[in-house]
């Protein structure tokens, strides 16, 4: 038999990731919310990925933007440097690929102007009828993945020795850095000026007899769910598996964890390594989306909104956390409006922040858990007590005292 | 034991995941075949992608334009307001200072166009947008003013990263886009039929200063330019470098990220060089920052000829951050103050009194006109149809506060049948650049000598020479 | 060109068998059941210094890491790399150009102790609460927007800046008292979970609110304070030679090659009238040493009496209103903006976990050591295009390395 509970925690989730699915109903006319939905769930998957990292194995990293940075960085450097030839070119630096060159682009920096690059020297001596290819951006998107699981590895490994404070700022100062190096290396990220990246679908796309071209919102709001969903399933997974088991024990007492065998090490490093890689296919989705990254997604503020987001949403939840970034992010967007109260006119894109700011130490100081997180912990568990009640009185019929705690094994944590 | 397994589980699920992503999607982003390219280019659309680079990643173009025709019926559909969008960075890391000058001056023209009765008879709504500098909130902005509140064109943008990305979103939906402030060259030779400017092309603006510091009479054979790393700064500074290269005389470039605050370390340095003279690119308050600390460090404008950063055109500003940047020469775009025409000389009365400011700088005349250049266009064209008004500003002949504006090389005077580079399309050809100098601390920049070029000469230079 | 490559050789080399040294050395040491507290930083600089001629003996003696190896290897690395840079740029100017050096040295010093005065804030507040205040640069913020609307207003206009400098200080203790009370001291009762996470996120949020809160009242424009006050002129020994000194209203020289602005020497002038006052406040006032008794010994200091709960808010505001003095001081050297406190906090950081979290020496320390780099990284990078372009990131590399290294820092409490 099937518990209400198991029910509830299945069902609730799928019936919105439904939802979500058939949502472009209603809001696939208007451009603008279905901009906010996608950039919404970006959001979302960091912010959970954030909660796994700092809420379940208490990483509090200021580097999650770091990473997804460079994931959408690599795939925007693969996109720009990278093209297949069927011919050589004689003058860029080439390596035979499959009957096939693969070329590496030289780096021109940016410059007004019209440099030429080796490609287009190349363009006027080869033979009419020659390809030259762009390769998929979906290759792109597996290079900035690895990437950001490498650097995920990287880091999870450099810090294992530090704690809560220090661990902050040896995070900061590595997300520092890369925002120097990117704004200064300028020949090849083009600094400030940002890389362009090309759309998730360049030539449009049919789905369901229906054509789509490049700019529409449709094909990159489902991919970006899909990317949603499935790294909302896998964190769900990690957290119920014993590895979210271990990383909480990891988190309230490292020695005693591992004393008790917790390979802290692997533990640890695992987290960083995948939570990563999340935020680097998100930054990668949303590069490709919006079509230009720039190194100021590095600046602190924007990690800050990360982090607010899973701290009001709720940071030992993953679920709070997502729907904590999507309510933030729409909250933020439509507070923008300034409005008149009288003969004071109040400029809504500063003071919205200040609100933002005074909302978030409010949270922390009397919702611990946040806003959302007691909110689905009151839906599970109101079923849960009727659940206990109900096994509760079956067990006085059937008069076995045992089973009354039955139902206390499907609460959540 | 059996945690280690979960986690090969995981990985083995992660992998197979990737490969499924990979194999499914295999398909190249673009492609070109080498041999067809001259029979593209015949074609308008796709001439406009001069860079090869560019027509790489340019997605196949939206043959059915029908979000133009919805967004267009929908704004007509909204009955009384007219609205009209406003971009301009309202919080860091955007310049807060000019967008809020340009927000100001946008504010100015509503008003007017409403107190004159609206346009067609109804009144005239202004949409704020804040791009915070970012070229992702940009874009985002762009979508919001467009598909969201339903604008009929958009005026106003400042930094030129925002305006390249920003521009597609337009592109995309067919709304027309005037720019005020974005100088980058790439925002028009991309050749869009709806994107406008009236800012000078960074490109001339380059030109400018290499004109006047090559006819200066004076012996200058090592410059130094010091920039800040973005998409304004750096072109304009290699262009210079290569101007002046040209010209025989000697420069060093010096980087700077956009946020810098303690210029001492670099100030020594363009000191050793023992520079000629020193060309400030860097915007805000860096380049206060810089000026000042140069001065405390005796290579200011007082001591080396300086050329500094249009932001000092706010004299309140300038002043109480430069107190020692007496004689710095500065660029100012627009007609010189004694050839103000009505307009701008009502507009600045307009904008002192609503402001406090000593008068209005360049990009608030600027933000002005384009949004008043979009109404007119808008009266000319009759309607509020995106298409109606780009046809109408191409045809534009407007008495703004910067001059009389039109957009000579258009649809009907292509680049190609101009003979001009593509960076001309729908470009302003004439904003007066002119070079003035304050002469006196404090003085009001109206009140400050214009030194260059000789037909707007109202003044002589001061120039120092570096002891 | 080909001696370029000769430093590019040596950083690498030194990296490398840095790393080599980091790593292995503490397994060594654990293999024999050896202290391995300062085996990772110890094994490092051997490496770096070294190479493999260091830390083959190294690994077979293992010797215990007095701090006296540690500052042999340093000088040695030091060496290396100096030697390296002057052989493969003779016409730096750092290399060529004695005046230049002594000149970014002084800046160095001069900034380093502004520096450290803000810096000595955080460090008190972490001595004491044990948290680190991301709201730290927002105080610093604050205190010079104070100093520059009472100058700019006509009320305190001519006040002086003394006085200016008072009005600073009491807005940012007060700001820093009320925040202290109302959202940290439940943490010292107990009613918080994970508190060193909570005080991140709740002087995040803090950060936030002030920052925004100030664009929002003040808006967004540059501004600054007048000079403080002005040089006397001299010229000495005389005017027509004044190769000894030599100043103007705005300007200080030194034979004729280290410059000064006035600016930044007011400003270091008065960061150490502070730290003397500090100094003193700490040890001679009964409440200073209270607040040192309490950092010790939390326990203790409440059996003698001592109310713990008041001694946080005041190291709080304390150190609120040192990082709002030193914004205060500072605002006549810089252009102001809401946005100022964010590379001024993140250097504070740099300086506490360089200086060792928590110790007063440490800070004034750290503050010179990371306005040194800061000043000679900008002045001896060769690439103008680069130097100036990474400021931001000396400080971070400094920090990520103390982390990895030695997380105690220079003067820290062994962990």
């Amino acid at each position: 038999m099937m518990k209400r509970s198991t029910l509830l925690r299945i069902g609730l989730p799928a019936a919105l990731a439904f939802l979500l699915l058939i949502a472009p109903l209603w809001i696939g006319g208007s451009p603008y919310i279905m901009h906010l939905a996608i950039t919404a769930f970006y959001y979302a998957i960091l912010a959970a990925s954030w909660s796994l990292l700092a809420g379940y194995a208490g990483q509090f990293s200021f580097a999650h933007m770091s990473f997804m940075a460079i994931g959408a960085y690599a795939a925007a450097l693969y996109g720009t440097y990278i093209r297949i030839t069927t011919v050589a070119t004689e003058t860029c630096r080439e390596i035979p690929f499959f009957g096939r060159w693969l070329v590496i682009l030289d780096p021109i920096g940016i410059s007004q102007s019209s440099q030429t690059n080796c490609l287009d020297l190349a363009r006027q001596t080869m033979p009419a009828g020659s390809m030259i290819i762009q390769p998929s951006i979906w290759w792109g998107l597996l290079f900035g993945v690895v990437a950001g699981g490498l650097f995920g590895l990287l880091i999870g490994a450099l810090v294992l020795r530090l704690r809560s404070t220090y661990l902050a700022l040896f995070t900061i100062g590595f997300s520092e850095i890369l925002r120097a190096v990117i704004s200064a290396e300028i020949d090849i990220t083009q600094g400030q000026s940002g890389l362009e990246m090309a759309p998730l679908f360049p030539n449009g796309i049919t789905l369901f007899g229906h054509s789509y071209s490049a700019s529409d919102k449709i094909p990159p709001y489902y991919v970006m769910l899909a990317l949603f969903l499935v790294i909302m399933l896998i964190l769900s997974w990690v957290v119920s598996s014993r590895i979210g088991l271990f990383i909480r024990a990891i988190r309230e007492d490292q020695e005693a964890s591992a004393a008790l065998g917790v390979h802290v090490v692997r533990y640890k490093v695992l987290v960083f390594t995948i939570t990563a890689m999340m935020a680097a296919a998100a930054g990668v989705i949303q590069g490709h989306y919006i079509g230009i990254i720039t190194p100021n997604i590095l600046i602190i503020l924007q990690m800050s909104l990360v982090i607010a987001m899973a701290v009001i949403g709720g940071l030992e939840n993953i679920y709070a956390a997502a729907i904590g970034a999507v309510i933030l992010l729409f909250g933020l967007e439509l507070l923008r409006n300034s409005f008149t109260i009288g003969p004071v006119t109040i400029d809504m894109t500063t003071w919205r922040l200040v609100a933002f700011g005074l909302v978030l130490m409010i949270t922390l100081r009397f919702f611990r858990n946040g806003l959302i997180s007691p909110l689905i912990d009151r839906v599970m568990r109101r079923n849960v007590a009727r659940e206990t009640v109900a096994l509760r009185n079956a067990a006085t019929a059937a008069a076995t005292p045992t089973a009354t705690t039955a139902g206390e094994g499907g609460s959540d944590e | 034991m059996s945690s280690s397994k979960s986690m090969r589980w995981l990985i083995t699920v992660l992998v197979l995941m990737l490969a499924l992503v990979i194999s499914a999607c295999g398909a190249p982003a673009a492609q070109e075949t080498v041999g067809d390219a001259p029979a593209a280019e015949e074609a308008p659309a796709d001439a406009a992608a001069s860079s090869d680079a560019a027509a790489e990643e340019a997605p196949a173009e939206a043959t059915e334009a029908p979000a133009e025709e919805a967004s267009g019926d929908a704004a007509a559909a909204e009955g009384d307001v007219i609205k009209i969008g406003a971009l301009a960075p309202l919080s860091a890391p955007g310049t807060v200072v000019g967008g809020e000058a340009m927000v100001d001056a946008m504010r100015i023209a509503a008003d007017e166009i409403n107190a004159n009765g609206g346009l067609l008879g109804r009144p005239v709504e202004l949409v704020i947008e804040d791009s915070e500098g970012l070229p992702e909130r940009g874009t985002a902005a762009m979508e919001k003013l467009i598909n969201q509140d339903q604008v009929v064109a958009v005026g106003g943008g400042y930094h030129s990263s925002v305006g390249v990305a920003a521009k597609e979103v337009a592109h995309d939906n067919g709304i027309p886009v005037v720019f005020a402030e974005t100088w980058n060259d790439t925002i028009t030779s991309a050749m869009y039929p709806e994107i406008f400017r009236i800012a000078p092309l960074n490109s001339e603006v380059t030109a400018v200063d290499l004109n006047w510091l090559t006819s200066l009479p004076y012996e200058i054979g090592n410059v130094v330019i010091l920039t800040e790393n973005t998409d304004y700064g750096i072109p304009a500074a290699q262009e210079t470098a290569a101007g002046l290269e040209a010209a025989g005389i000697a420069s060093e470039t010096f980087q700077t990220d956009i946020g810098t605050q303690d210029f001492s370390a670099i100030i020594d340095r363009i000191r050793a060089q023992n520079p000629d003279f020193i060309l400030v690119l860097n915007t805000g308050e860096a380049g206060f920052n810089f000026q000042q600390q140069a001065a405390e460090q005796g290579i200011g404008p007082q001591d080396v000829p300086m050329l500094c950063n249009q932001d000092g055109l706010e004299s309140n500003a300038y002043w109480t951050n430069v107190p020692d940047g007496n004689l710095c020469f500065l660029r100012r775009v627009g007609l010189p103050v004694e050839l103000y025409n009505d307009v701008a000389k009502s507009f600045v009365e307009r904008y002192v009194e609503l402001t406090g400011k000593t008068t209005a700088e360049s990009y608030a005349l600027e933000a002005y006109d384009s949004i008043m250049i979009i109404a007119q266009a808008i009266e000319e064209a009759g309607s509020t149809d995106p298409a109606a008004i780009i046809d109408a500003l191409e045809n534009i002949s407007y008495e703004g506060a910067l001059g009389t504006i039109t957009f000579p090389v258009n649809s009907k005077n292509t680049p190609e049948q101009a003979g001009m580079d593509p960076k001309w399309w729908h470009q302003f050809p004439d904003p007066a650049i002119t070079i003035v100098q304050y002469q006196e601390e404090g003085q009001d920049s109206l009140d400050a000598p214009v030194v260059f070029p000789e037909i707007y000469q109202t003044g002589d230079l001061v120039w120092v020479t570096a002891e | 060109m080909a001696n370029q490559q000769i430093f590019l050789l040596a950083l690498l080399w030194v990296v490398f068998w840095g790393a080599i040294g980091s790593l292995f050395t503490p397994r060594i040491y654990s293999r024999k059941d050896l202290d391995i507290s300062r085996a990772t930083l110890g094994g490092a600089l051997v490496g770096a210094a070294l190479g493999p001629i260091g830390l083959i003996p190294l690994w077979i003696y293992t010797p215990r890491f007095t701090n006296r190896i540690y500052a042999a290897a340093s000088i040695i690395v030091l060496g290396i790399l100096i030697l390296a840079f002057a052989r493969a740029y003779p016409d730096n100017l750092c290399v060529s150009d004695g005046g230049f050096v002594a000149s970014q040295v002084t800046n160095g010093i001069v900034i380093g102790l502004i520096y450290s005065l803000m810096a000595l804030g955080l460090t008190l507040i972490y001595s004491i609460l044990g948290i680190v205040s991301f709201a730290h640069g927002e105080f610093y913020m604050v205190g010079g927007m104070v100093v520059y609307f009472m100058s700019a207003s006509t009320l305190f206009g001519r006040a002086g800046a003394w006085v200016w400098l008072l009005g600073a200080a009491v807005v940012t203790f007060v700001i820093g008292a009320i925040f202290e009370i109302l959202f940290l001291r439940p943490m010292g009762e107990g009613k918080i979970e994970r508190p060193k996470e909570y005080a991140i996120l709740v002087t995040f949020g803090l950060s936030f609110f002030l920052q925004y809160l100030v664009q929002g009242l003040a808006g967004a424009n540059p501004v600054k304070a007048p000079r403080f006050f002005d040089f006397p002129v001299i010229e000495l020994p005389n005017a027509e030679d004044p190769y000894l000194i030599k100043t103007t209203a705005g300007n200080l020289r030194l034979f004729d090659a280290v410059s000064i602005p006035n600016t930044r020497f007011v400003s270091a002038m008065i960061s150490v009238l502070l730290l003397f006052a500090l100094l003193f406040f700490l040890y001679r006032t009964w409440t200073g040493r209270g607040l040192r008794a309490v950092s010790e010994d939390r326990q203790a200091a409440s059996v003698a009496g001592i109310n713990p709960y008041r001694m946080n808010t005041l190291a709080f505001a304390l150190g609120g209103m040192l990082a709002g003095l030193s914004g205060a001081t500072l605002v006549q050297v810089f252009t102001w903006l809401p946005q100022v406190g964010i590379p001024a906090a993140a250097r504070s950081f740099v300086i506490i976990v360089l200086g060792g979290m928590g110790s007063l020496p440490g800070a004034f320390v750290g503050g010179i050591i990371v306005g040194l780099v800061e000043a000679l990284g900008a002045g001896c990078v060769p690439d103008p295009a680069r130097a100036a372009a990474y400021i931001p990131a000396y400080g971070m590399i400094i920090l990520t390395l103390t982390l990895l290294l030695k997380p105690t820092g220079l003067f820290g409490r062994e962990l």
